[in-house]
Order: C-alpha cells, then structure tokens, then sequence
C-alpha cells in the first residue's frame, strides 16, 4: 500500500523509477587521467626496463637512450637482454678481462646484425647500453666493457635514473 | 492545459548527452597509456670507448686530468701539477667540483677527464664523480682501473 503510493508521489513528481547512472563527474575524471597519461607517453628514443631487483644509481645527465643490445650488470651476472649470459662467480674467476661467455654470445650476435645489414644495405653502428646496479663493483663493470670494446661495441652507455 | 505544458519542458530537460561510446573509448585507450606509462624517467651517460688505432696515436705530451676514487679520498692528477687529495666527506663532491673547475678555468681546450677506480669501487660512486666532472665542462669521460 504504501510502496504503491510512493511510486504514485514519484510519478507525479516527474522522477522515473528507474535512477540514471550520472557519467558527467566520471568523465572528467577520466579526461584528466587521459591527458596525464598521454603527457607522459614516451614517443621518441627507446624506453629501457631494468630487470626486477636492480637498482640503477641515480644521475643528472639527459641523454636519451639509442636503439643498441641491453646489458644488465647484477648479483646473479651479466644479462644479455634477458638471458643470463655468465653468473658473477664465473666472471671474477675469469683470469682475464674478457668474459668468454659474453664475447661468444655477442659474436653470435653480430653475425646475425651482419646479415641483417647486409640485407638492407648499410652499415649499423654497434651500440650497447649497461644497465648496472648501483652497488655493482667496478671490476664486473670493467669486465663486461672490456668485452664489449673488442667485440666491436665501443659506442657503451649507462644506464641511469634521472634525478628530478 | 497547464499540465501538458510542463510536460513538454520537462522532457527538454531530461535529454542527456550519450557519452557511452565516448567511456567505451576511454575504457580502451586509459589501461593502453597505462601501460606504455614511463614513470621513472631512465637516461644514458655515454662512453664511447677508444679504439685501439687512436689510443696508439695519443699524443705524450697532451695535457690530461684523471680522478682517482680511492676508499678514503678523491685525488684530482692533473699533468704538470701535483696531486690535489680530498677527503671523502659529506662535502667531498663539491669540493672536487670545485677543484676541476680551476683545473678547466686553466686549461679551456681539454675536455677528456680519466675516472680511476679500485675493483671495489662502487658504480654509484663512479657514476656520482661522471656527474661532477660533466657539471665542471669535462664531459668526455673515460673510465679505467687501477694499473691498467
């Protein structure tokens, strides 16, 4: 009885009985986050993700990464992209500065970026990015440089945080 | 006769815009952008390393400045002047950016500085002397290790 005369008043009263969802506050909200989200959207250079558990150290400089093969310099070792190429362990028993591992896989490498050069008929500049935890010791970073260099990568780059 | 005119008016004011299609488009593209969302702004430090045909034709007598990071001190060699040691305390980093700076102000035309560090070294140490040595005008920097 009384339900029924409520929806008679609500009637009356123009309201449906059915309420309509309000998008309008909804909508703004999204149009904010869109244009916050399309500022920050990376068009130019080559966007770098280090491994999880790495920690790059932090740096002023502004340079913006170049298409080149991602090292990443960590506790377990070397990473070639995301493979492990040689573990720490193996790299500092090495008696050398060369890290056979690591020469034989970048080798490999060049082979195929060889080939692919050829294909398309120009020259690539070999160019390789570290990316080194920041409590990395300097002999593993030498190391792996130090194969990069005579492997024909002599163009390197570090990776860093951008202090803000 | 009243009534059918309110009527009239409230159903002009109850068309709403549709936005539907509008929130299916943000629905796709806002999870899209989040993903490809950069939040920590990584950058590079270049160091080209020499080849071996222009490390044979340096020159001797070319002036060169190296900073060498040792477990207790930063010591700035510059050629044709004695070592100048610092201390490594919380202020060591300015200090060495101060220091480089004379070393430039001296020397305008040399650009090249060598960062010697010890197998121990920390890269976030080495990476903090890059960044004092870019700020003093010496962004060519090489690295190499101690006895090599």
């Amino acid at each position: 009885m009384r339900a029924s005369r409520r929806k008679r008043t609500r009637r009356l009263a123009g309201l449906s009985a059915v309420p309509r969802l309000r998008m309008t506050s909804m909508m703004d909200i999204l149009t904010v986050l869109l244009l916050f989200l399309l500022k920050s959207f990376v068009v130019d250079g080559e966007s770098l993700t280090p491994p999880p558990g790495l920690q790059l150290p932090q740096s002023t400089s502004d340079s913006v990464p170049e298409e080149s093969i991602h090292l990443a310099v960590e506790d377990r070792g070397v990473l070639l992209g995301e493979e492990l190429v040689a573990t720490t362990d193996q790299v500092l028993r090495e008696p050398g500065y060369v890290i056979a591992p690591l020469a034989a896989r970048l080798r490999k490498l060049q082979a195929q970026s060889g080939r692919i050069a050829q294909m398309q008929g120009r020259e690539r500049r070999r160019t390789a990015t570290i990316q080194g935890d920041k409590d990395l010791q300097f002999a593993l970073l030498q190391k792996v440089m130090y194969t990069l260099s005579v492997n024909g990568y002599a163009d390197i780059s570090l990776a860093v945080i951008r202090k803000s | 006769m009243k009534r059918s005119r309110r009527k009239t008016y409230r159903k002009l004011v109850e068309t709403e815009l549709e936005t539907l299609p509008l929130m299916g488009l943000f629905v796709v593209l806002i999870p899209m952008l989040l993903l490809s969302a950069v939040f920590l702004h990584i950058t590079v430090i270049p160091v080209p390393l020499p080849d071996d045909d222009s490390a044979r034709v340096e020159e001797a007598d070319a002036f060169s400045v190296s900073v060498r990071i040792l477990d207790d001190r930063f010591q700035v060699e510059a050629k044709g002047s004695p070592a100048r040691v610092i201390t490594r305390d919380h202020a060591a980093l300015e200090t060495l950016s101060r220091e480089l700076l004379e070393v430039v102000t001296a020397h305008p035309e040399n650009r090249a500085v060598t960062i010697i560090s010890e197998p121990t070294t920390r890269y976030e140490d080495i990476v903090a002397v890059m960044d004092v040595t870019r700020e003093a005008g010496l962004p060519q920097v090489a690295l190499a290790g101690e006895g090599s």
